[in-house]
């Protein structure tokens, strides 16, 4: 999948399920727009559903420290990078 | 120093509605809340009765998602009557975060509804997925889950009491809330409770041939306590809130008061888990009047607990006897919405403040002949317009667990207890 289109999936997923809007690729997701540890584990769901594969135990523990899309979507071309 | 503990907000759901206004007009008019059970396409076809106190009214919980997303149904309720509570009162933010404002909120269990859901995705033959499980399900479904949605939402970072006692649960609330106050631990307490819609707990009094059958065609008509046709509860839902300060900071804050919690008592049966206990209960209500520093004879108003069991009515109707004699009027609300479990205690603590203030008290819907082993209290006839200065309001649950509150019109002018 192109890196836009992972990036374009993520921010739709984002707004539409957390109800938050006008999410900037560099936003600091939890300062500007009150994304907690729930959200993650949501989130994570998702990309599952999107690599249509597991996440390893280190790569979610690696996840709990993204804060941005950007970086979000960074891990998931690594995450398929390595799958490939 | 003991201090005065009043009222200065009060909201309810239940199967009678969800307004002041709705309440009022369908006790004034005798209007049951009693309807044809939901079906689950669970339980409910396995089900011997078919009745339940349903909420009608389709509400919008419409909190932020940031909030919701923690909720199941049970806080959803619960949320809604603290928030209109809270509205009532006139407490701000700065008070409700101030560490000296807290919340005794429970529930019979957590949320259900999604426990139900959970469990199916465990035990589903076609899915072994644990991830079926979202990360805020145990949010939703422990049993402290509707408190702390409270102190979420609303910022209160006091003490929080959450004390799941079935038929107790929100008396207790309540009642430690009312201590919490009274002696100058906390200023104000969000007391109450929440119970939603959930056909195991029906199960549960069906299963021990608890429930009503023989009304399943005129739902209305069921329960019937103290009545001589009464077969047995109705499982209902509702949530129920109140907002408890002490009196000196609510008079400064020239708050609105609807009435003064002046006593409290709880205590166990140290038995039988299900069956009420004569002794255990006639103790309690001795205890709740000994908490207030009042006499028997300044009671007005009971508001019985009433489930209109077949032994639970006769036992509460001579413990009644045993302390009141058969002077105070006698009404079991229940007859109205079915017993909301959880909600029942704050439910029938705010129905009996809305008579207080208005000065009528109903009669027990469906008692048409009173059983002759309840006839010794003094059960109201008809809707009478008459004072309550105090009321009782007593309940009694599973794991024999009885409660007892003591209410008091309040007088501006009363300067001492």
């Amino acid at each position: 999948m192109e890196r836009k289109k992972i990036e374009s999936t993520i921010i739709d997923f984002i707004e539409t399920n957390f109800e938050m809007s006008d999410v900037g690729v560099d936003d600091d997701l939890n300062a500007v727009h009150g994304f907690d540890s729930i959200d993650a584990i949501e989130l994570l769901r998702e990309i599952e559903t999107l690599m249509d594969g597991k996440l390893t135990r280190d790569e979610e523990e690696a996840a709990m420290g993204i804060r941005t899309v950007r970086q979000i979507v960074d891990f998931i071309e690594k995450a398929m990078a390595d799958r490939a | 120093m003991e201090r005065r503990v009043v009222i200065t907000g009060c909201s309810a759901i239940t199967p009678i509605g969800c307004s002041k206004a709705d309440i009022l007009e369908n006790l004034e008019k005798g209007i049951s809340g009693v309807g044809r059970i939901r079906d689950d396409e669970l339980l409910v076809e396995q089900l011997n009765t078919s009745v339940f106190g349903t909420v009608d009214e389709d509400l919008a919980y419409d909190f932020p998602r940031k909030f919701r997303k923690t909720m199941g149904p049970v806080s959803f309720s619960a949320c809604r009557v603290v928030e209109d509570v809270i509205r009532q009162s006139g407490l701000d933010k700065t008070s409700l975060s101030s560490g000296r404002v807290g919340v005794a909120f429970g529930s019979s269990h957590g949320s259900t509804a999604v426990l139900k859901r959970v469990y199916q995705a465990c035990f589903s033959a076609q899915s072994t997925d644990m991830f079926a499980i979202s990360a805020a399900d145990y949010l939703k479904s422990m049993v402290h889950t509707t408190a702390v949605n409270i102190t979420r939402m609303f910022g209160i970072t006091g003490r929080v009491i959450s004390s799941p006692s079935a038929c107790t649960t929100s008396s207790q609330s309540i009642g430690f809330g009312y201590e919490m106050i009274k002696f100058g631990v906390q200023d104000a307490m969000i007391c109450g409770g929440s119970e939603e819609y959930d056909t195991t707990t029906v199960a549960v009094f069906d299963n021990l041939l608890a429930c009503s059958t023989h009304y399943n065609d005129t739902p209305h008509k069921t329960p019937r306590p103290f009545d001589a046709d009464r077969d047995g509860l109705v499982v209902g839902e509702g949530a129920g809130a109140v907002m408890l300060e002490e009196l000196e900071s609510a008079r400064r804050r020239g708050a609105t008061i609807l009435g003064e919690v002046i006593g409290f008592a709880t205590n166990n049966n140290g038995g039988n888990l299900i069956m009420p206990d004569l002794a255990g209960v006639t103790q309690v209500l001795k205890m709740g009047l000994e908490n207030a520093k009042i006499s028997a004879d300044q009671i007005d108003f009971i508001s019985a607990h009433a489930t209109a069991t077949r032994i639970g009515d006769v036992i509460e109707a001579r413990s009644i006897n045993n302390v009141y004699g058969n002077n105070p009027w006698v009404s079991g609300l229940k007859s109205y919405m079915g017993h909301t479990i959880a909600a029942c205690g704050v439910i029938e603590t705010i129905l009996t403040l809305y008579m207080m203030e208005q000065g009528f008290i109903v009669p027990t819907l469906n008692l048409d002949q009173v059983d002759d082993r309840c006839a010794m209290v003094r059960h109201i006839p008809h809707l009478m317009e008459t004072e309550i200065r105090c009321a009782a309001v007593q309940n009694f649950a599973f794991g024999g667990i009885n409660t007892s509150l003591i209410l008091r019109q309040f007088s501006p002018q009363s300067s001492k207890q």
